[in-house]
């Protein structure tokens, strides 16, 4: 109610006006109703875990949870792109395997600044991005086929880059993103807030310009793209690109948040962790749907499960069964509204 | 052809185009011309070419030979980009739209209006209500998602979008066939007002009888050539249909007896809320009745209900004297009717599986041992004997279906359902897509399974073929049955009747009288 011209016609409903919207609405609601329903999920979550145990609501034992969800986030804004766009990218886990390693090696054995490694790794993960993205939109495969075979292939090539089991002696430069002191500003870890910026960005660009729009309309119909005279391959290439260098970065910051020794684990199972806070986000594994914000609520979500289930003392694995159940029920919401839609034709 | 005589230069012709797809001619020659503030309507039977000419128009093919005038100057259009940039643009028949965007992202997809680097909701917002207007849509449908809204709707989003463009040619492909009366008139209001704002409307359709209320000028096709071009004033739907039909005579017909016999497969008054009603028909052994309609006829519903994939909401279907209600396809084929389903792709193959798989699948009772394990042997024999029957080329069973062509995988599908020598076959589009020599040796298998005794209902929208097969031919329109012919029946008079003609000849009169009381002339 920021407005004092008298009411018009309902403006983008009650968030519209508190948002101080005017007039018809013309642009889809900021925040969807899937979002809101994930907002209220977690604020629940947060509620109940800091009843049952009051550390979970501290700076102490939210800090390392927001440091947790900044690599999986900031895949998860790339694949929101991937998916939007009727793709999948099944081998971003071996890409940040990939990518880790290769920053590690630059930064032990050659010494270069971390400005310079995570160049590298950015390049390096946009590369392999751009390997997968070329292959899917120009050899006419389907996505899960080919990034199940770069899912082995980069796999191979990160083994090969590690030779001896480990990389040891990973310097102090990266505690810029890490779990101390020099890796916040004003409480708020860098990875967190550097993974923010980037996803408002792209929640932006994906809203807002023509570009963004061009990716539901891919992933909605490839074919009438192509004849409403959208460059599909380019497009959906980039989509490729962009994940993988996301990759780069949100590998930089897995290295920040480990021990000074670096072993062959980095990014085994991301790639499902990753599409998880996708799906449960709200985006449509059938593509032409989605949003950047529920993703990061997703990983939020996904996050917050399993840390509640560690510090109620649960058996770990619990928390695989819940974050299976959100799978299941925002994809199950996503078939239900499709077919709902379907039949009133 | 009618020339600017009066000396105004069209806005559009094309001249000598001929455009051929490997061995297939879709378009020998075509000639067309289209004034500025008319309405063309462009007609043809089913693979005259009249696809493949919009598709010339609009990008999406270019012709191998002949030349197009655009407003006095030549032109090329080699992609869809060149189409939309002269002006051309084309709503084909399923709606090309984003479910998920709104109706104002999809108008301006592609040539979004912009504020700097984002995209101008504003403007466009303002644009999209102003087109809607112009549509009679109302304007809260803007920031609708598509995907919400009636295939009518849709359409008329479409429309819109070609007109965002500033269209000055708009090529409607066969927009009548999927709405309602009601719609319709809304159709044809909004193309009234492009008129008459000089927009060329290239109008597409096989409803002969709706073209006098909206078109100018008809051009016919016939056999990947144009005919010729009349004003509608000087012809009669009958006049078109002969035309579009040429001066051929029907080849063979069927000269089976058909043996005197109580009826196998009756319909009485079925109906299936929404897509027909009031079917009346009846199938004896031995016959084969064709079942004859357009697109949106509603004739394609009726096969799939009796072969209970919708099952029936009104009057009954009887399978020798008793009555059924097939509710799935399962169920139907316990009753003894076997189906050849109209998409063979979606519906009727197993493209990665061998000829052998897809035949005894549906029949794996019969062919497997106290139903535990498939009897190998039986099953390659069972095949062979089918593929020798059905002369299907093929080296061997064990080939994958996917591999083969139209015509032969048809035969596949087809075998599939002669495996346990149905009593009543129900054929759905048997021969769409496939090649001449296939069609006929299809025919054949066809004829020769009525030979045999099995009552054949064949649901088809080729004129031909009908003619060709049916010994009594029923035509749908409007969701009914409406006129009935024997094996004499000329192919005018039965298009004529499916596409409309109401008030005209006597003898089409006639026949639509005797609806269900027997064979007429």
């Amino acid at each position: 109610m920021t407005t004092t011209s008298p009411p018009k016609t309902p403006a983008g409903g009650p968030l519209g006006r508190l948002l101080g919207r005017r007039g018809p609405r013309v642009i889809a609601p900021l925040v969807s109703g899937q979002e809101i329903v994930l907002i209220a999920v977690i604020a629940v979550l947060w509620l109940v875990l800091g009843w049952a145990t009051p550390a979970f609501l501290t700076a102490d034992s939210l800090r390392p949870l927001l440091i947790e969800v900044a690599p999986i986030a900031l895949i998860g804004v790339g694949m929101t792109l991937v998916i939007v766009a009727g793709g999948i990218d099944v081998s971003v886990g071996s890409q940040m395997m990939v990518c880790g390693v290769i920053t590690a090696r630059l930064l032990v054995d050659a010494h270069v600044s971390l400005p310079v490694a995570m160049l590298a790794a950015v390049a390096v993960g946009a590369l392999m991005g751009a390997v997968n993205g070329v292959l899917i939109a120009w050899g006419r495969v389907h996505a899960i086929i080919i990034t199940f075979g770069t899912l082995n292939l980069f796999q191979f090539v990160g083994r090969q880059i590690f030779g001896s089991q480990t990389v040891n002696g990973i310097p102090e430069t990266l505690d810029v993103f890490g779990r101390g002191d020099p890796g916040q500003t004003l409480g708020v870890p860098h990875s967190f807030l550097l993974t923010a910026v980037i996803a408002a960005a792209v929640w932006w660009y994906l809203r807002q310009t023509p570009g963004g729009r061009h990716f539901y309309a891919i992933g909605g119909d490839p074919l009438a793209a192509e004849l409403a005279g959208i460059r599909v391959r380019r497009r959906v290439l980039l989509t490729y690109v962009i994940t993988g260098a996301l990759v780069g970065l949100a590998a930089v910051f897995t290295l920040a948040k480990g021990t000074t020794t670096l072993d062959q684990s980095i990014g085994a199972g991301q790639e499902l962790a990753v599409i998880a806070a996708v799906i449960i986000g709200g985006t449509s594994i059938m593509g032409g749907r989605g949003s950047v914000l529920g993703t990061i609520l997703g990983a939020l979500l996904v996050q917050t499960v399993s840390s509640g289930v560690t510090q109620l003392g649960w058996p770990s694995n619990l928390s695989d069964l819940f974050v299976g159940l959100f799978v299941i029920i925002a994809v199950g919401t996503d078939l239900l509204r499709q077919r709902a839609r379907r039949r009133s034709r | 052809m009618a020339e600017g005589a009066d000396g105004v230069t069209p806005r559009l012709s094309m001249t000598g185009v001929a455009k051929r797809y490997g061995a297939v001619r879709a378009i020998r020659h075509a000639d067309i011309e289209v004034a500025a503030g008319t309405v063309h309507a462009l007609v043809g039977e089913n693979g005259a070419g009249k696809s493949t000419l919009i598709k010339i128009l609009s990008g999406a093919v270019t012709a191998d030979a002949g030349a197009i005038v655009f407003d006095g100057a030549p032109v090329q259009i080699a992609n869809t980009t060149d189409a939309i940039a002269l002006g051309i643009a084309t709503v084909y028949q399923e709606p090309q739209l984003f479910a998920e965007l709104t109706v104002s992202e999809n108008i301006f997809l592609g040539r979004e209006l912009r504020a700097g680097p984002r995209i101008d909701w504003a403007a466009q917002h303002a644009k999209v209500v102003e087109l809607l207007e112009l549509l009679g849509v109302p304007a809260k449908d803007a920031t609708a998602p598509v995907g919400e809204l009636s295939i009518a709707e849709q359409q008329q989003v479409s429309i819109a979008k070609a007109l965002a463009g500033d269209a000055k040619v708009l090529i409607l492909d066969e927009p009548s066939a999927i709405l309602t009366d009601a719609e319709i008139d809304v159709l044809f209001g909004v193309i009234r007002r492009l008129k008459e704002s000089g927009v060329a409307v290239i109008y597409i359709s096989h409803r002969l009888d709706e073209l006098f209320r909206i078109a100018d000028v008809v051009t016919v096709m016939r056999d990947g050539a144009t005919v010729g071009t009349y004003p509608l004033a000087e012809l009669s739907v009958r006049e078109i249909a002969e035309l579009m039909v040429g001066g051929i005579l029907n080849e063979e017909r069927s000269a089976r007896e058909v043996p005197d016999a109580p009826p196998r497969l009756e319909l009485r008054s079925l109906g299936l809320a929404g897509k027909f009603h009031d079917v009346d028909l009846s199938v004896r052994p031995g016959e084969v009745v064709g079942l004859y309609g357009l697109v949106g006829s509603g004739v394609a519903e009726i096969a799939s209900t009796i072969y209970g994939i919708e099952p029936a909401t009104s009057g009954e279907i009887r399978i020798g004297g008793t009555s059924v209600r097939p509710t799935s396809p399962r169920h139907a084929q316990k009753l003894g009717i076997a189906l050849l389903p109209a998409d063979r792709k979606r519906q009727g193959m197993f493209a990665f599986q061998p000829i052998a798989f897809n035949i005894s699948i549906g029949h794996l009772g019969l062919l497997s041992r106290l139903a535990i394990w498939m009897d190998r042997a039986r099953e390659r024999r069972v095949a062979r004997e089918l593929i020798d029957r059905l002369a299907v080329k093929t080296p061997s069973e064990r080939q994958p279906i996917g591999a083969m062509s139209g015509g032969n995988s048809q035969k596949v599908v087809l075998a599939r359902q002669l495996v346990e020598r149905p009593d009543v076959l129900v054929l759905a589009e048997p021969t769409q897509g496939v090649d001449v020599g296939a069609k006929e040796e299809i025919h054949r298998i066809i004829d020769g399974l009525a030979a045999e005794g099995t009552a054949v209902l064949v649901v088809t929208s080729d004129l031909p073929e009908a003619l060709r097969i049916a010994d009594r031919l029923l035509v749908v329109r409007g969701g009914t049955t409406i006129a009935e012919f024997g094996r004499d029946a000329s192919q005018v008079d039965v298009l004529a009747a499916a596409a409309g003609a109401r008030d005209e000849s006597p003898a089409t009169v006639a026949t639509e009288a005797a609806d269900e009381t027997g064979v007429t002339a």
